[in-house]
């Protein structure tokens, strides 16, 4: 410990508490005015908190793994019959995914269409989520040195969460679709597939925007990533609309965030996308002009 | 004096000197649980403000052993996980400190009630200071909703976070 003498001691009592303050609020100016300066410092302290979140979030999801458990046994008899249920449902499915499929093989062989980039998936574990209403964002354990790159989508169980917005070499964050600054392309699949935005605002809704004037979208239609833009494979499930009114149809997710321990990083060769625009200089052209994903904090 | 009552004393210098650090401690293990993913549906959006609980109950009791440059690296650390903007986190518990030093001197030999009405009014007030920044930070009316069911966790569970760090105090902390 630093030893001062009083008069010093009173100095600094009185004068740190007010500097502080200042620090903080040229900080806050910093975020907003270099989100690359202020990024990497996130990436930094991610990367050096990384493990012992790591090790903090085994015990959490321990515990939620024995109440699961401890749930599933109660209702083990009811599961059962709604599992057989749906395997009877799904049967009957199969078979029709099955026709379709080699339909649709031999429409794409009559079309000659050029074939669609193969996907790849790595699976990653949450180590930590932003707590409080206005930043949305997870860290996952998995970073450059397992392939993962920005801008990639992570799909959660059922559909797409987010997508990767920082990377270090072994943690990434993922900015959620419901962020006040996710902006992803989609298409509504009504009765026509219509293009719009996904946009989120910090609520667990997030509202489709820029639709076609007196777009006809119902509630329960199904919404889909777009690909435009080419950042996103195309159809990846996102969500059904909700209800429509107020600021927009609203989404509701298929990926329930909260409850998934594991999230799956989609890699769509991103390398394909991404070398014209470094080649076009780093500083004038950003991913997110390209294809309307958001900026960053 | 012999060797063993000076190494005794020793031994009770660095343990008085481990337990002065318990305030700093709790605070930032308040940061940390505040970051851990919870599987809960929601709770993101209403993660209690668990350090706001501690910076509280030790501006209140012990502030002479929360420093000022304490809540701003806690802070700071905190934004830097959560991926709010920079310094948020910092600023509010710096004026929250402030705040709480300002009428500490009310809350001393009073009951618990008491203590809690202090806290529900700094929570309200720092869940209107939250909303208004990351409104201003980002040019926009965020919604609102979601902080008002955060408010009510978070006053909720602050007697059970007080009653831990006041037992907590008490069996680790000399009296100031």
């Amino acid at each position: 410990m630093i030893r001062l003498s009083p008069a010093r001691r009173t100095a600094v009592q009185r004068f740190a508490p007010p500097l502080l303050v200042l620090l903080s609020v040229a900080l806050i100016v910093l975020s907003k005015a270099d989100s690359a300066l202020v990024g990497a410092l996130r990436r930094g302290a991610s990367e050096f908190f990384s493990p012992a979140l790591g090790l903090l979030s085994r015990p959490i999801e321990g515990g939620a793994n024995l109440v699961r458990g401890a749930s599933d046994w109660v209702e083990v008899y009811r599961r059962n019959e709604q599992l057989l249920r749906d395997n009877r449902r799904l049967l009957a499915w199969r078979q029709a995914a099955l026709a379709l499929a080699a339909q649709n093989a031999e429409l794409r062989g009559l079309l000659k269409l050029v074939p669609e980039h193969a996907l790849s998936y790595l699976s990653a574990r949450v180590i930590a989520d932003s707590g409080g209403a206005y930043a949305q964002s997870l860290l996952i354990d998995a970073g450059s040195a397992d392939g993962v790159r920005r801008g990639e989508a992570v799909l959660g169980e059922g559909g797409l969460v987010g997508r990767i917005a920082g990377v270090g070499r072994h943690v990434a964050r993922v900015l959620l679709l419901t962020d006040f600054n996710s902006r992803i392309p989609v298409f509504v699949e009504g009765k026509e597939p219509l293009r719009a935005i996904l946009a989120g605002d910090n609520s667990s809704y997030p509202v489709l925007r820029f639709l076609p004037a007196k777009a006809p979208v119902e509630k329960g239609e199904q919404v889909v990533t777009s690909g435009i833009g080419g950042l996103f494979p195309p159809n990846l499930p996102i969500g059904v609309v909700s209800g429509v009114g107020g600021a927009g149809p609203r989404v509701a997710p298929y990926a329930r965030v909260s409850e998934t321990a594991y999230v799956r990083v989609v890699d769509y060769g991103l390398e394909h996308a991404l070398p014209a625009l470094a080649a076009n200089g780093a500083r004038g052209a950003r991913p997110r002009s390209r294809s309307g994903a958001s900026r960053e904090r | 004096m012999t060797l063993q009552t000076l190494s005794l004393k020793k031994g009770r210098r660095v343990e008085a000197a481990a337990a002065r650090l318990l305030p700093i401690a709790t605070t930032a293990v308040a940061a940390i649980l505040s970051v851990l993913p919870v599987p809960i549906p929601g709770y993101r959006g209403i993660t209690p403000a668990f350090t706001l609980m501690a910076v509280f109950q030790w501006t209140v009791y012990r502030p002479d052993l929360l420093p000022p440059a304490a809540l701003f690296l806690i802070g700071i650390g905190e934004d830097l996980i959560t991926g709010a903007p920079l310094g948020t986190t910092a600023l509010l518990l710096l004026l929250a400190r402030t705040l709480v030093l300002g009428v500490r001197r009310f809350f001393g030999r009073r009951p618990f009630l008491f203590v809690w009405a202090g806290f529900i009014a700094l929570s309200g007030a720092a869940m209107v200071f939250l909303w208004a920044l990351n409104s201003l930070f980002d040019w926009a009316l965020l919604e609102f909703h979601g902080t008002v069911f955060r408010l009510a966790l978070t006053v909720a569970l602050f007697p059970m976070a007080s009653f831990l760090l006041g037992r907590t105090q008490r069996a680790l902390l000399p009296a100031s």
